[in-house]
Order: C-alpha cells, then structure tokens, then sequence
C-alpha cells in the first residue's frame, strides 16, 4: 500500500530534523572543513522541497535538487560532534551521543542510529583530529613558503606535529584509554588503522622529502611507533602539562634519526665486509 | 493481498471488508485476552520473550525517554522497559557517587535522597491498545507485578492516534501491526508523535526465506498452533487466524518500503530466529 500524495503538513515534517539542521547552518559560521555547506536559499524558500532520501516522492519547486537538504550522513556528523563536548562527563558511549542529540534538538532516540559501543564516536573524533592537523601543517607550510617562517629541521618538524596532534587529546584523556580499547575491536580495526596511517602519511607529505636513507615503508613504520608509544605514555603521564611525554617524544625521534645514520653507516659497513668475503673466498679458491 | 484496494481484504485466508475485519479482529483479542501470555508461552515455547528482550537491547533506551508501545495489550514491551530504564537508571546514580568521593557524609546522603525518588529518571511509557480486554489484563498484571511508576494506559487506535504530534521519543509495536487494517496508517501516525530523532521500532512475524525451515515451520503453524488453542484457550479459530494472518502479512523488504514510504530514514531490518520474526527499525530525521 503506498500513499499517493502527501499532505502539505506531512511533507513539512517529514524533513523537520533535516530542515531545521539545514537552518541552524545559516546561522553558524563556516569552521570546519568537515562540513559541507551549501548556499543559503532565501527567505522565502519553500518547504514543498523534495527531502533526501530513498522515496521517490515528488520534486520540488523548480524541479531544484536537494542540495539545501543535508543529508542523514552530515546530520550523523553534527550529532558526532555535538556528543563530543559530552564524552568527559558519559565516556565514549551511546549517553554521549544521545545528550549530544539533545542539543541539537533531536530525541535521545537518535543515538540509536549509532553502535552502542560509542565507536563512530571515536572515529568521528580521530577523523576530525586529522583534519585539524591537516590543516595546522597546510598553514605552517605556507608560512614557510612565504618566507614569513623558517623551515624547521626534519627532527624538529616531527616532534611538532606528533605534539600537535597528541595535544588534541588532552580535554578527553581521561576517557581516551576506553577509546583505545574500543579501537582494538575486530571491527574497528581496519578503520582506525587507516586514520592513523593516513595521519602518518600526511605528517610525512608536510616534513616534505628529506634526505635521510629511510625508505618510504621505514619511515611509516618508525613514524607509527614513534606516535604509539608517545600515546601511550601519555595515558600514563601526571606531569605538568605533560612535558614527562614531550621529553619522551624528543628521545624517541632523537633515536630514529641516529638510528638513520646507524642504518647508513650499518649498510657500508655491510658491503665492505661483503667485498672482503668475497675476496677472501676467491683467495681461498686460488 | 492489496489491503486499499477496494473493500475487500483479508481475515487470515478470508476475504472480507475493512470494518468486518476489524470487527472480527477485536472479537479475536476479546476471546483470547486472559490467555494471550500462557498461548505465547506455549506457542513459541518461550522463545517470544527472548525476542522481545532482544528488542529492548535494541532500543537501549536511556533514562528519560518517553516510549509509546502501540498495540501493547498485556504490557509485555512496557515492564521489560521499566526494567531496562532502572537498571540504567541505578548504574547512573552509582557512577555520580564514585565521583562524590571528596564530599562529607551529609551530602552524599542528601543527594541520594533527591535521586531516591527519580529511579527512572523521568522515563515513562504509555502503552495505547484498541481492545479493552487487552489493557484489563495488561493493567491487572501490571499491579500484580508491582509495576506503577511511569506507566500509563491509554484506549486507542493504531491508525489514529489520540496523541499530538512530536511526543515520543520511540515507539514500538510488537506483534501488532499484523492485525493493523490499515497499515499505512499506523505507520503515518507512528511518524507524526514521534520527536525529531525519533525511532520506530516494530517487531512482528516475517517470512523465513530458507526452504527447508519453511516448510517445517508451516507444518508447526498449521498443525500445531490451532490445536494448542483449542486445548489451552479453547478458542481453535483465532489461532487459526494468527496462523494465516502471518501469512498474509509483508515480508521483510515489502514492510522496509513501506515504512520509508512513511518518511522515516535508515530503515533498516534484523531477522530474528531464521526470519521466523522480523525487527523492523526507522528515524523521523
């Protein structure tokens, strides 16, 4: 049985939550890039507008498409975001989502759309990290290119970002160990490892190439254990604005770099002695 | 099978007109009204409490919520709710008072006594049937288990509603949608007192697409189930009509259609014991 129209009134509500998110848009300014934002239709815009979604209802006014309307996957972003400001107090649970729902004027029921292990809220959290990390090197990198910064040394660079992006944790940290755990699930896996390893990659991209003898999986590799272990010993660290963990972080760089130069020297050192069996063995040979 | 076609449709394998079928529908849950738990019971052998504690897991609701569970008679969805709600409720009020670790004495006790009062932190449900005998047995069972806070009970009718509109935060329908007349309907009303966010939740017999399980499952609905309800209830024809009435009933992608058809977005469905019974889950977003 399928309805042939719909009520006027009916169409209203049937996209009231989607409207009235697309309405609270106008309103706020254009922060992050997360987000996608479309032209603010005017005043008048009419509510006959075709709503996002499976049915294949009528069209709207215009025959326009429904790029006004966001759409259920931006309303999941919005409600991961606003649970965010609730996760110290409820953990990274359905009680987030469901009070950060609240605050967008949804019921409590919302968070239903989402598992009850709190894991698209994690990984909403980290994605949105990366993104601001992201956007942090963009602007350093232009500095840098406009002459009004010095290029930092590849150590250094590394350590800034690895900070950078741990410090992001701080509000949360109490909770961030349950985090953790929630990422070791099976299910989790495979999308925690790519936030991380497109993190990675990315804070390689702004250190830009530099001339060390790490091949590309190397650099991965070590980046990863460097960013791990600091994460780690954060969970743990009571010190004064964590610097316990910066100082960790500058041994553990200081190490990979040496460990380059260990690793070149290691190579040449190999080949010489290669050379000197080889030799010897055709001696013996003779 | 087309239930607006016209006049006609469908009793079980009967065909008769729409106010017949509600007539003969409301005479079936009168007759079976004080045996409906002990036949579900039998029927099922118990398993229908184990859907319906699955359901409750699925809704996880938080304390607060207000649910309505339409067509909910004898207040099956409603106490295991109540149940749900406390039991979160009280994992609250202790994790508030863990972190009350630095407080005296006189103020822990203090603000446990203000919570003492809201153990089910303001969550309540309403429990809306069509038929009178349904809600006497519900609310009877409902005093004689204890249940009295937070728990309404409300005459009406799944196609319209006595409720305004954007109330309730979840509403459910548990093996009621079946004997529906107007399905369309209900599933409009259910969007219209749902909150924005809102989530529909209808859990009811389905179809078990695997051949074998098929066929053993109709020989145990149709040779089975009829007898119990002429030995347990004494009443061999309305079991016979909650046998055929599952037949004729949608299957699984046929009601997701319908259900977006209302509106609600991520409609989406759970097949429980092979397809034997269905969760049906949407959100008026």
């Amino acid at each position: 049985v399928r309805c042939q129209h719909y009520p006027p009134l009916r169409a209203l509500q049937a996209s009231a939550a989607l409207r009235r998110a697309s309405d609270e848009h106008k309103k706020e300014p254009l922060t992050s890039s997360s987000q996608q934002h479309f032209d603010s239709p005017p005043a008048g815009h009419q509510p006959e507008q075709e709503p996002q979604g499976p049915r294949p209802s009528y069209t709207g006014q215009g025959g326009q498409e429904s790029e006004d309307y966001e759409s259920e996957e931006q309303l999941q972003h919005r409600i991961l975001t606003a649970a965010l400001e609730f996760v110290p107090e409820h953990g990274w649970t359905a009680e987030a989502i469901a009070e950060g729902a609240k605050t967008l004027g949804l019921s409590v029921a919302a968070a239903g759309m989402f598992h009850s292990d709190g894991s698209e809220l994690i990984l909403h959290f980290m994605s949105e990290c990366n993104t601001k990390l992201s956007e942090l090197l963009e602007k350093e990198q232009k500095l840098v290119q406009l002459g009004e910064a010095e290029k930092k040394p590849i150590d250094e660079f590394l350590r800034h970002a690895v900070e950078a992006r741990l410090r992001m944790l701080i509000p949360y940290i109490e909770k961030w160990p349950q985090a953790l755990s929630v990422l070791l699930l099976p299910r989790n896996i495979p999308s925690s490892l790519n936030l991380l390893t497109s993190m990675i990659d990315d804070i390689w991209h702004y250190a830009g190439d530099q001339s060390t003898d790490f091949n590309w999986y190397t650099r991965r590799a070590v980046l990863t254990g460097i960013y791990n272990t600091t994460e780690l010993v954060m969970m743990q660290d009571s010190s004064p604005d964590f610097e316990d963990t910066w100082r960790f972080l500058e041994n553990r760089v200081a190490d990979a770099m040496a460990m380059s130069n260990t690793a070149s020297q290691v190579q040449s050192t190999g080949e010489a002695v290669v050379q000197g069996l080889m030799g010897a063995a055709v001696t013996v040979s003779n | 099978r087309d239930l607006a076609a016209g006049p006609e449709m469908q009793f079980g394998f009967q065909t008769v007109t729409e106010e017949e079928r509600r007539e003969k529908i409301y005479q079936v849950f009168e007759s079976v009204a004080k045996k409906y738990d002990v036949m579900n019971d039998s029927m099922t052998l118990g398993i229908h409490r184990v859907w319906k504690d699955i359901l409750m897991h699925k809704m996880n609701p938080s304390p607060g919520t207000l649910l309505l569970d339409v067509a909910g008679g004898t207040g099956d969805i409603a106490f295991r709710f109540i149940n749900y709600v406390s039991s979160v409720r009280e994992r609250q009020l202790q994790r508030k008072l863990k972190h009350h670790q630095n407080l005296s004495w006189q103020e822990i006790f203090e603000s446990y006594q203000k919570d003492k009062f809201n153990s089910l932190g303001d969550s309540q449900v309403v429990v809306c049937d069509i038929n009178r005998e349904m809600l006497k047995v519900g609310k009877q069972k409902a005093q004689h288990l204890g249940y009295s806070e937070g728990l309404s009970w409300v005459l009406g009718n799944a196609e319209e509603l006595p409720f305004d509109n954007d109330k309730f935060d979840v509403y459910t329908i548990a093996f009621g949608i079946r004997n529906v007349t107007r399905i369309d309907l209900a599933l409009q009303e259910a969007y219209r007192v749902l909150k924005p966010g809102g989530r529909f939740l209808c859990l009811e017999f389905s179809h078990v697409s695997n051949p074998l399980l098929s066929r053993l499952y109709d020989l145990y609905s149709f040779q089975v189930i009829p007898v119990l309800g002429e030995v347990i209830a004494g009443d061999w024809k309305s079991y016979q009509y909650l046998v055929e009435s599952i037949r004729q009933f949608p299957p699984q992608e046929e009601l997701k259609a319908m259900i977006e058809d209302a509106g609600f977005f991520k409609v989406d469905y759970e097949n429980l014991s092979f397809g034997i019974v269905a969760i049906h889950s949407g959100f008026k977003l």
